[in-house]
């Protein structure tokens, strides 16, 4: 045999994990070779052979003759295996862009905010867009105040600490004073926040405290229900498939897997079980006839209800008929849900004759829909009605075990240390709450609003996800007293469009002359970029230096050494030099940066990593990771709520009361004309906010019920162009215009009604908008409802109005969760589809269906990039 | 001898084995043993995805395809000059000089898995990623299966499992003999419930018998909570389904099929 190729230069660490916010996973080992990526692999625990694998303390757990062991290496998803395309982009902002008919000053005569969209962008260098961001930062605060500014800087892009990436800019208006924040809503647990919170509180984000539940559920869970759930698609950014191998053990130890939702998920693909369709967000009807059931059948505890609850009678009385005349039987539920009433019994009794868990992953099924405080809250109750906290019983979170640092989410075996990033993180402090504030659901209304000084927008809550409930009752208003309105958006999470409630009037907000400026950092030209009048190019993490950590894979916590793989794309400067850079025109560069070099930040993320003790900087930098033990007693840990279960008065819950609040005095106290949130929870179908049931009479034109999960292709809104993601046929259907349109599944018995074929453009519509995508003809989802994953990138037709790439967010409903909650609505609502004509629409649309894409990517930058030398 | 093992049941249809061969090849020189992969379009590793069965009882078949590394290799016999060689280890290679313009190569192969590279005039396809091999790795796609489900090595260590039950290897009328075998590949399924419209419940414990013409053979079954049945392991042909429950009425529907079925919800009356 010939001399052995060369398969690589060195290898780097990198975490590839999309959760932000210094919480990291899916690390990974990235060899290079010739300055270039070659290929990405699962991190090993023993990376070099560094530690003694034993000094790790391997964590095994061992029940009903099976043994769940920890991984040696982390369990990589195609996300990280495709992430280098993401680097080599085609649509990556190569150089500093400047909208062509848009000029500083505020002039309204030459902002030209129409044109954002449709205008296009020219080169210029560095030193002039900086110059021109830091004049119109002091003519904010000159004109304005800096209130003014707005800075958008939330939701999920990848996971950094030196550089990152969201919130970059709050340390910079930080120092100069002042800004106005746009606050993320509860965007993946609207209704655990909104309505769960009210019954159990459990901090931070209204879902069961998960300690030691995986060993719990491996010693006595019997059935599993997969309300909405799908931990082969969900989790995968979060964690890899860390998911994935745990559901496999819990099939191998024999418990039964329930199916809860409208599509035949990718869970249920894979592994076995019963599925029972749903139609999106009726949830709550069918919770209500298990109630029934388990009611009149006597299936329940009213034992436990009895010293574990207070106000149960409400709800009983609702469910029997005795508040408003309607019995919730199985029957009266089946005509809503689409559930046969002889499976719901049957579920209920399967359900009351087994120990079970729920299992959960964000996103999907019921919690981000209209009125999602309902389902959330039911789903309480009817754990509490078999015995909650009762060994094997109760609540499962699949992933971001260990969100937001804390212990209480972590539902494996516990670390002996879960380390920070803290010493050296530029990103979002999420624990700062500034004077100026609006709920993300409300920018498009703060901008465009009905609103004056003396009748300013008003809400409840600081809608941050992590508060206790009893910040929903306090109220809040944009402009607060004196301050001014935003006249700038500073966005480094330009996605709002393709992530939040009702889109196209986000479009409409970003294309109006109140906003005189907007400047996004981004590493690729998508989305909310179009809208932009500055464009600065951001690096991706493979062309920087970090420390990081991995607290989210489920194995084993650890830190580690970012180097950077390659250099720089283009002229791209990480989220944390872009501010730098202006940081430098204004002056205030060495208050900013402390004068700190990347090598004495990377030390102070040693430092403050709570790891300083159990490893030296030397080892660290030579080791390049240190892997955390797990701790000796972890075993202890009583599980979930066990202890509460077992002795609710020695430990109580959180709530008012310390028990289970199905009846919430506080919120009748605070809110008691609110008709949308009860008291007690019940079924929701339409009401002042929202009319998205069947039920409603806009269900005569727009008669599908659209559920748009978090998508199996993408996180959210990221790597919608990754040419080897589109070519499988759940990711992109190809039209024969060799378009990548985002699938829509209907089923095959609609399909035929609806005289749809497998492969035909569709286009999908309501009063708010329409937009296009590719049918894909299926059994996997129940009649009536239909299915398009959300995040898919904008491609507008007509801004506010049509759109090619599928960003079905821009006609979710644009109101929140409820009168009093500020939550999204992205789930669960109505639309109408019908068969594109493709020709009307061509006539119709002539120049956006001439825009060029690539056929491997879909829309490429390159229609909006003026070619050429700096201007 | 190498060979890849598939088993299909342990497969979740993630694509990792898909995405690393082209996070692998795509782009990346490997020569001697390969030039780079387009960035789209060819397939040395693929998961196929079928759904079998209608709403509400469904199942996703996934199916991994790729160069079988065949004994009786048609793209060796087409190859000329030597251009598609075995290695000691059994892998089968094409030799991207010398397979230069040879079309013939993709045009032999019986499975579908040697593509034509247009930009540099040659056959492509899977190597089992000899050259990690040779650098004591393993095939990329195998190092990232999280399940299981694909792995890789000597005939020898998987002996025991190959030469049981439930092995297949594709196409083995051709005599290819190949060296990829797949475990516990799905079979038809024919599924029901049976329910008492009267009191609109399922039926539980109603006995359901399966009897399949072509052999006679005898399946039975009792009905879950759900009134569910469900006959795995099926084969194609005309069949007869009996469903008895003690105070009903017997069902009995003949039905010809030849994919899955949901047979449908069956009202049963009473006696």
């Amino acid at each position: 045999m010939s001399e052995p190729i060369k398969i690589k230069d060195k290898t780097v660490l990198k975490g590839l994990g999309f959760d932000s916010f210094g919480q990291g996973s899916n690390s990974c080992e990235v060899d290079v070779l010739d300055g270039k990526i070659v290929r990405t692999r699962p991190f090993h625990y023993n990376y070099k052979n560094a530690y003694d694998p034993m000094e790790k303390n391997p964590w095994k757990i061992e029940a009903r003759g099976h043994t769940l062991v920890a991984k040696e290496e982390s369990l990589l998803c195609p996300f990280e295996l495709a992430y280098k395309l993401r680097a080599y982009s085609p649509n990556r902002i190569p150089f500093p862009l400047k909208r062509v008919d848009w000029e500083p000053g505020g002039d309204p005569e030459k902002i030209n905010a129409e044109n954002r969209g449709i205008s296009k962008f020219v080169r210029i260098s560095w030193d002039e867009a900086t110059t021109i961001i830091a004049n119109e930062i002091r003519r904010m605060e000159s004109q304005y105040g800096l209130t003014a500014i707005l800075a958008q800087c939330d939701g999920h892009g990848e996971t950094k600490s030196i550089h990152g990436p969201h919130g970059c800019q709050t340390h910079l208006l930080q120092l100069l004073g002042n800004y106005t924040q746009q606050i993320r809503t509860p965007d993946s647990w609207e209704g655990w926040v909104w309505g769960a919170k009210h019954v159990w509180a459990q901090f931070p984000v209204g879902q069961q405290r998960q300690v030691n539940m995986l060993k719990d559920i491996c010693e006595h869970s019997e059935m599993m229900l997969y309300w909405g759930s799908d931990p082969e698609a969900m989790c995968w950014g979060w964690g890899g498939q860390t998911a994935s191998h745990i559901a496999y053990h819990f099939d191998k130890l024999g418990i039964k897997n329930v199916f809860v939702s409208p599509d035949f998920n990718y869970t249920a693909a894979a592994h076995p079980g019963k599925w029972i369709p749903v139609l999106p967000n009726t949830d709550s009807a069918l919770q209500c006839a298990i109630a029934y059931t388990w009611i009149t059948e006597g299936l329940y505890d009213r034992e436990y209800i009895d010293t574990h609850s207070i106000g149960f009678e409400w709800f009983e009385s609702y469910v029997m008929g005795g508040i408003d005349d309607v019995i919730k039987t199985p029957k009266w539920a089946e005509e809503i849900c689409g559930v046969p009433a002889r499976i719901i019994k049957a579920f209920a009794r399967d359900w009351a004759a087994h120990v079970t868990v729920i299992s959960h992953c964000n996103g999907g099924g019921y919690i981000r829909s209209a009125y999602s405080h309902e389902p959330a809250r039911l789903e309480v109750v009817l754990l509490a009605m078999q015995g909650l906290g009762k060994p094997g019983s109760g609540q499962f979170i699949y992933f971001q075990w260990q969100l937001f640092g804390m212990q209480s989410t972590n539902a494996g075996p516990r670390s002996s240390i879960i380390p920070s990033i803290e010493g050296c993180y530029h990103g979002i402090d999420q624990a700062f709450i500034p004077e100026s504030f609006i709920p993300k659901t409300l920018i498009p209304k703060a901008i465009l609003g009905d609103w004056s000084e003396e009748n300013p927008l008003k809400w409840h809550s600081f809608t941050h996800c992590s508060l206790p409930a009893s910040d929903q009752f306090d109220e809040y208003q944009y402009p607060v007293p004196g301050a001014s309105p935003i006249h700038m958006i500073w966005t480094d999470t330009p996605c709002w469009t393709t992530c939040w409630n009702g889109g196209n009037e986000m479009i409409e907000a970003a294309r109006s002359s109140k906003i005189e400026f907007i400047l996004a950092q981004h590493p690729w030209f998508e989305n909310d970029c179009l809208f932009a009048d500055i464009l600065l190019p951001v690096n991706t993490k493979f062309e920087e230096e970090d420390f990081a950590d991995d607290l989210l894979n489920g194995f084993y916590n650890h830190i580690f050494y970012e180097a950077p793989a390659i250099e720089p794309i283009g002229e791209s400067k990480s989220d944390w030099e872009c501010v730098l850079e202006v940081a430098k025109k204004l002056g205030v560069y060495d208050e900013l940066s402390e004068g700190l070099t990347y090598e004495d930040l990377i030390y102070r993320g040693w430092e403050k990593s709570r790891c300083a003790d159990n490893v030296s900087y030397e080892d660290f930098r030579k080791n390049e990771y240190y892997v955390i033990p797990t701790a000796e007693d972890w075993e202890e840990d009583e599980p979930g709520l066990h202890a509460f279960w077992r002795d609710p008065q020695n430990n109580p819950l959180d709530t008012p009361s310390g028990l289970l609040e199905i009846y919430s005095p506080s919120l009748a106290y605070n809110f008691p004309d609110d008709e949308e949130r009860l008291p007690y929870p019940r079924y929701m179908g339409d009401g002042e906010s929202h009319q998205e049931s069947r039920f409603s009479p806009r269900a005569k034109d727009y008669p599908y019920v659209m559920m748009s999960n978090h998508p199996r292709w993408r996180v959210h809104a990221n790597m919608d162009d990754v040419p080897w993601f589109q070519e499988i046929e759940t990711s992109k259907v190809h039209g024969d215009d060799g378009y990548p349109y985002e699938p829509v599944w209907i089923n095959s018995a609609d399909a035929v009604e609806l005289g749809i074929e497998d492969g035909d453009i569709v286009e999908i519509h309501n009063e708010r908008g329409m937009v296009l995508g590719g049918a894909y003809v299926t059994e996997r989802i129940m009649r009536g409802a239909v299915n398009q994953d959300h995040g898919a990138r904008l491609d507008p037709l007509e801004f506010g109005v049509a759109d090619r790439g599928g960003a079905n967010n821009i006609i979710c409903p644009t109101n929140v969760t409820s009168k009093h909650c500020a939550g999204e609505v992205t789930n669960g609502f109505l639309v109408g589809l019908k068969k594109a004509n493709m020709d009307e629409l061509r006539a119709r649309y002539p120049e956006a269906f001439e825009r060029k894409f690539d056929a491997a990517t879909g829309m490429v930058i390159s229609d909006w990039v003026i070619e050429g030398d700096e201007e | 001898m190498k060979v890849f093992v598939i088993d299909e049941q342990k497969c979740n249809g993630c694509h990792n084995c898909q995405i690393a061969c082209k996070d692998e090849h795509c782009g990346n020189d490997w020569s001697p043993i390969s030039l780079p992969q387009p960035l789209t379009g060819q397939f040395w590793v693929k998961v196929d995805e079928k759904t079998v069965g209608q709403t509400p009882k469904v199942r996703v078949d996934y199916h991994v395809t790729r160069c079988n590394h065949c004994e009786n290799a048609p793209c060796m016999a087409a190859g000329e000059n030597g251009a598609v060689y075995r290695r000691e280890d059994g892998l089968v290679i094409i030799d991207p000089v010398a397979a230069k313009g040879q079309k013939a190569i993709v045009d032999a192969c019986p499975y579908g898995v040697v593509f034509w590279n247009e930009e540099l005039e040659v056959a492509q396809k899977c190597t089992g990623c000899a050259h990690l091999l040779d650098a004591g790795e393993k095939p990329h796609c195998v190092d990232v299966c999280t399940t299981g489900a694909l792995r890789f090595g000597e005939y020898e260590e998987f002996a025991e499992e190959l030469e049981g039950e439930n092995v297949e290897v594709m196409k083995p009328e051709l005599g290819t003999k190949p060296h990829v075998y797949y475990l516990n590949r799905p079979k038809l399924f024919y599924a029901g419930d049976a329910y008492d419209p009267d009191l609109d419940e399922c039926l539980e414990n109603a006995k359901v018998t399966l009897v399949r013409e072509s052999d006679g053979a005898v399946f039975e079954q009792v009905t879950d909570i759900y009134g569910d049945f469900w006959f795995d392991g099926q084969v194609v042909g005309s069949h007869e389904l009996r469903i008895e429950c003690k105070g009903y009425e017997a069902v009995v529907k003949k039905f010809d099929a030849d994919e899955c079925l949901n047979l449908g919800s069956f009202p049963m009356s009473k006696a």
